[in-house]
């Protein structure tokens, strides 16, 4: 019983007697008071005093609510009883029991209010509220119940009300203040207003994100992506700064790529500074195994003058955590440096914490007060937190090497990334941004630009961007650009020519001149020439002179209204800030056949502190702004890994996958057991997760013991096999308990090229299709069996096309066909696929017995149970629809053999189908390759977790 | 209206010796009810007695005893009432009868009817006893301390404050 209907029983049974016994020695605790009962049990003072027993019932009863159960105990009772019996005790005994049932009676037995003590025909509406509704002897009773109800109302309320009044509290300072305060935990983007305004915002990574809008609005996103522009705030993305010699880095950060899984850091195209580029990053010499996450980078264009090579590296934040020190200790960066004396730095992030504690003798006087009290002292107003709030001023965010001269610099949230995408995202860029009027004043001025206007070569190269850039304005598709071309710029502030009314970015259409489409083409073909990709944003100082010097929205309103002529546009004044941006092109899709460069865009990097200013004019552009949900469905639809979502490999990966584990658990278990899927009876064996691990292992066991009998006929004779290996690679890992080499995702584009290849059908000349039509080795035992060797314990990503309806899910699970399922689907291809028999679920009656047996039997009547006994599951473990751990075979559970597990699957509105993404083993999908009619290849069929119906998918491996 | 009915029987336990009266234990009459039962009306009789039958409340100074039975068979069960000759309690054959007082629908009417009939009793007892002054003293400070007037409203006070208090 809960303690609430305990404490209920209780009060309701408080007025009611009990039993007046006499006690027994063990019956003390549960003789309840009586009114007044232990006065009148002393039936003769002197003579009961003698008696220890009714000593004891003097003592303040123990009240035991309503308990009153019987205690056995009849020991040394007849010594204790009264002799005789006095007239006086027979008066009072009665006269005890008259008032004890008096006040059973009479008093309500109900907690509630005095009016339940009416009866119904006697009530009126609204008693409680008038008093004067009640008949008058239950008025005065009613009147104080009321007063103690208003006061205790009044005393809970006085603990919520804020010291503050709601308008001091909201007015500007006193809200910086409190927003600061709350910028301790989670690090807020410089949007972060403006998203929880609109958006379901997350804590996670140490920042709060906006997940998705408040509103309905996943298709418009998804057009906004496929025909305009979509922008999301990316800045949680880390910047990490490295500087030194050229070699010196190129040297450090090889050891952590490779170049068979795609150009790394020291590719050419990359190194110039013309390109970004992205790499998947190993932990240092460990490739293929250890992998980290994907990162891309960006070179600082080498200028004549400065020797010492820049180079950025973005990483996502989960990912922050593990780069970093292998970046230290691959470049040998062991030295902290403290943080840097500058006031700009320093005052930004100490600021908050004396100003986030406001003087407490402030905070206690009244309004006007402590107005006063605040103007006296004189204080500096609360300054916004730019950057991170959660590091401590003093922790280090630079690393220098002695030996290398190699300078790590952590950047985080010094950088504001923002993504469009979209095939018209250049057009809103070249509506927001106007490259930077030159102004020629001669005195020196305290902002970086009329500085920079005195020397002739700035000049120059600013007067090429900004040819590029009005070049760029004419392009019919952001896809139509070489991916990852990098435009560094110099542009007015936006909040300059913010539109009156929000309006749709259309694109430019005047191709009139002839010259123009002659640099079109040249930009297409070659993208930005490289002199053009150098920005202002790379020097720190000048990063910090732009954030410092931004005028604040209520200078710039103040200075419109001094406006000549009302509504007018502001000229660019020597006072308005120039802000230096780099415009990095973001390739869409690249991998694949179908949809080229779907969802490409430009990213905009700006100055920290220059958020807000560029993000509302872009909103005012008519671009659709998403959350972290779009940007997993804009990853899915490029058939692209997500991170740290589809890395299961990378330390980031695997904690999310727990996490993700644990929050489908959580809403799993809160379901009602009856209403829940039973994924045994689904013969799904983890639904939650996917346990690649093990499936790598089972298939490796599978293909080395299965290559003596390749000539094997059949599927279900495979399937049988596999079972006997299961049973094997069981009893081994409890024998052995060695720690067998981790799975890897085969990232190696060579030996991904080839796959592909085997993967696409043959049509009906027996040629391939595709590009990789010239490349191919036939598929062959041989040259399978140098594949396998070679990549071992290894999965692949695949991209699954559903060939009929159907909606894939996550965790999905993708298994080989059989030769009769194949047979089926070259007859009729619109064949919906076949039926797995259902499961039976052995630990539902296990779960029933236990629950019955513990309800009845004692405990140790359980542990002679014989299936208890050798049931390594206690019953607390096993959850009614849910495989327990060890899992049984993953490969050969069901009567298809499984390949591997979808990890994204949605109905892609690119494609008009069901699409999933997802990894498969290596060594399953070579054996079921070799053992497909050559039309047939890469036919595959995909299952729901709560389904029973397998559907027939197209695997695709893109390179 | 909607409920389980019973039916409340208020009765008196009658022992030729006064101080057996102590003994007494609500287990042991409840046991003996069920016997009583057992033995008059057989096995149906003895699997009646085991729906809801309860002792709910005894005093061991006064004899009183409330028993609560299913109101559908109570009168066959009542009937067994007067079967009872003794009370096998702690190990002690208790000599007694039941004498039946009043038969209530709820606790509540047979708490107002013990009142009523205690004080008849108290009443009735003071004129009658003249042996001690000091004992007679007593008698009429108890008729004083259970008289109804007065009680209700000072009562509920007393609960409200215990509530305040509970509250703090």
């Amino acid at each position: 019983m809960s303690a609430a209907k305990a404490k209920m029983r209780e009060k309701k049974m408080r007025n009611q007697p009990a039993s007046v016994q006499y006690p027994s020695p063990s019956h003390v605790e549960s003789r309840a008071e009586n009114g007044g009962e232990g006065d009148d049990v002393r039936v003769t003072g002197g003579q009961s005093d003698a008696h220890p027993s009714w000593k004891r019932q003097q003592t303040p009863p123990v009240r035991h609510g309503w308990v009153r159960g019987h205690h056995n105990g009849d020991g040394g009772y007849d010594t204790e009883m009264p002799n005789h019996i006095t007239a006086g005790a027979f008066a009072r005994a009665r006269a005890a029991e008259v008032s004890a049932m008096l006040k059973a009676a009479t008093e309500l037995t109900c907690s509630s209010h005095v009016f339940r003590a009416l009866p119904k025909h006697m009530r009126r509406r609204a008693m409680s509220h008038n008093t004067k509704r009640l008949p008058r002897r239950l008025r005065n009773v009613a009147n104080r119940m009321r007063e103690k109800s208003l006061q205790a109302g009044l005393k809970k309320k006085k603990e919520l009300v804020k010291s503050k009044s709601r308008k001091a509290r909201r007015r500007h300072g006193n809200l910086l203040l409190e927003f600061n305060r709350r910028q301790r935990k989670n690090i807020w983007l410089e949007t972060h207003i403006w998203h929880a305004k609109r958006f379901h915002m997350v804590k996670k990574w140490g920042y709060c994100l906006g997940v998705r809008p408040t509103y309905k609005c996943y298709r418009p996103c998804y057009r906004a992506m496929s025909s305009h522009c979509l922008l999301q705030d990316l800045s949680y993305y880390c910047c990490i700064e490295l500087k030194g010699e050229e070699d010196k880095l190129l040297a450090a950060l090889t050891q952590l790529t490779c170049k068979e899984a795609g150009p790394t850091f020291a590719a050419a195209m990359f190194l110039s500074g013309a390109r970004q580029g992205s790499v998947t990053v190993y932990r240092a010499g460990q490739y293929p195994s250890d992998p980290l996450g994907p990162v891309t980078f960006l070179w600082r264009p080498q200028t004549p003058g400065l020797t010492p090579r820049q180079l950025w590296i973005w990483a996502h934040p989960a990912l922050k955590q593990d780069l970093l020190p292998e970046l230290q200790s691959v470049c040998q960066c062991s030295e902290a440096m403290a943080p840097p004396v500058e006031p700009e730095v320093s005052r930004a992030e100490a600021d908050p914490s004396p100003q986030a504690e406001p003087n407490p003798d402030n905070e206690l006087k009244a309004g006007a007060k402590r107005k006063r009290c605040c103007k006296d002292a004189g204080e500096p107003p609360a300054k916004r937190i730019l950057g991170d709030g959660t590091r401590l001023p003093t922790s280090p965010v630079t690393w220098r090497s002695s030996s290398t001269g190699i300078v790590i610099n952590d950047l985080t949230m010094e950088i504001v990334r923002y993504r469009l995408i979209g095939p018209q995202s250049h057009s809103v860029l070249a509506e927001t941004l106007e490259a930077a009027t030159v102004c020629d004043e001669l005195k020196s001025s305290p902002f970086w630009w009329p500085e920079h206007c005195k020397d002739r070569s700035n000049m120059k190269l600013h007067q090429q961007q900004t040819d590029v850039f009005n070049v760029l304005k004419g392009i019919y598709s952001s896809g139509e650009l070489p991916p990852g071309t990098v435009l560094g710029l110099t542009v007015d502030d936006p909040r300059l020519t913010l539109p009156r009314q929000k309006v749709k970015a259309a694109p430019c259409v005047n191709r009139d001149q002839v010259g123009d489409e002659e640099k079109r083409n040249q930009l297409m073909l070659k993208g930005v020439p490289l002199q053009c990709c150098q920005s202002f944003l790379w020097e720190q100082s000048v990063r910090e002179n732009v954030t410092d010097n931004k005028i604040s929205e209520q200078e710039l309103n103040r200075m419109r209204t001094e406006l000549l002529v009302p509504g007018s546009r502001l000229g660019p004044g020597p006072q308005q800030g120039r802000v230096p941006v780099l415009l990095v092109h973001q390739p869409g899709k690249q991998v694949g056949d179908e949809l080229g460069s779907w969802g490409s865009g430009w990213d905009l990097l700006l100055p920290k502190g220059w958020g807000m200013a560029f993000w509302v004019p872009l909103v005012y552009r008519g671009v659709r702004v998403a959350g972290l949900h779009m940007s997993l469905k804009h990853s899915q639809d490029k058939a692209a890994p997500h991170f740290p979502h589809d890395y299961p490999d990378c330390p980031a990966g695997s904690r999310f996958q727990e996490e993700q584990e644990a929050e489908f658990l959580e809403t799993f278990r809160r379901r009602p057991p009856a209403k829940r899927t039973n994924y045994i009876k689904h013969g799904c064996l983890a639904p939650f997760r996917c346990p690649w691990q093990q499936l790598a292992e089972e298939w490796e066991l599978l293909a080395t013991d299965g290559g003596a009998e390749r000539k094997g006929d059949g599927q279900t004779q495979k399937a049988r096999k596999s079972h006997e290996v299961m049973e094997e690679v069981t009893s081994q890992q409890t024998v052995a308990a060695a720690s067998p080499p981790s799975f890897t995702v085969l990232r190696n584009r060579k030996s991904l090229r080839l796959l592909s290849s085997w993967c696409r059908p043959l049509t009906c000349r027996g040629q391939r299709r595709g590009r990789g039509a010239a490349v191919a080795l036939p598929l062959s035992d041989s040259a399978v069996t140098s594949f396998h060797s070679a990549h071992k314990m290894s999965v692949v990503w695949v991209r699954l096309t559903l060939l009929s309806k159907g909606k894939p899910e996550a965790h999905a699970m993708v298994c080989a066909p059989t030769a009769e399922d194949l047979k089926l689907f070259g007859k009729s291809p619109e064949n919906c696929g076949p039926q797995e028999p259902p499961h039976k679920d052995h630990y539902k009656s296990r779960i029933n017995h236990k629950k019955k047996s513990s309800k009845t039997a004692t405990p140790s009547q359980v542990s002679d149970d014989p299936t208890a006994s050798t049931d390594p599951h206690s019953p607390s473990d096993l959850i009614l629809g849910l495989w327990p751990d060890p899992l049984p075979s993953v490969t050969s559970h069901c009567s298809r053999v499984t390949l591997g597990w979808v990890t994204q699957g949605d109905f892609s509105l690119s494609v008009g189908r069901g699409e999933a993404l997802g990894f498969v083993s290596v060594s399953g999908l070579l054996h079921t390759l070799l053992r497909q009619p050559p039309e047939l290849r890469g036919t595959l069929l995909l299952r729901n977790p709560t389904s029973l119906h397998y559907r027939f998918v197209r695997l695709n491996i893109d390179v | 209206m909607v409920r389980v009915k019973s039916r409340y029987l208020l009765c008196e336990i009658n022992v030729s010796d006064r101080r057996d009266l102590l003994k007494l234990d609500d287990r042991a009459v409840a046991g003996s009810v069920k016997a009583a039962v057992a033995r008059t009306h057989g096995d149906y009789g003895a699997a009646l007695c085991s729906i809801r039958f309860c002792v709910k409340y005894l005093n061991a100074h006064t004899g009183i005893v409330f028993l609560r039975f299913h109101k559908g068979f109570y009168k066959l069960l009542w009937s067994a009432l007067p079967f009872i000759t003794s009370i096998e309690c702690r190990g002690q054959i208790i000599p007694c009868f039941l004498n039946c007082l009043h038969v209530g629908g709820t606790i509540r009417t047979c708490q107002k009817f013990l009142i009523r009939y205690n004080t008849r009793q108290l009443h009735q007892m003071l004129p009658k006893y003249k042996n001690k002054v000091e004992e007679k003293r007593k008698i009429q400070e108890a008729i004083l301390s259970c008289s109804l007037t007065g009680g209700g409203n000072k009562a509920l006070e007393d609960e409200l404050e215990s509530e305040e208090e509970d509250d703090e």
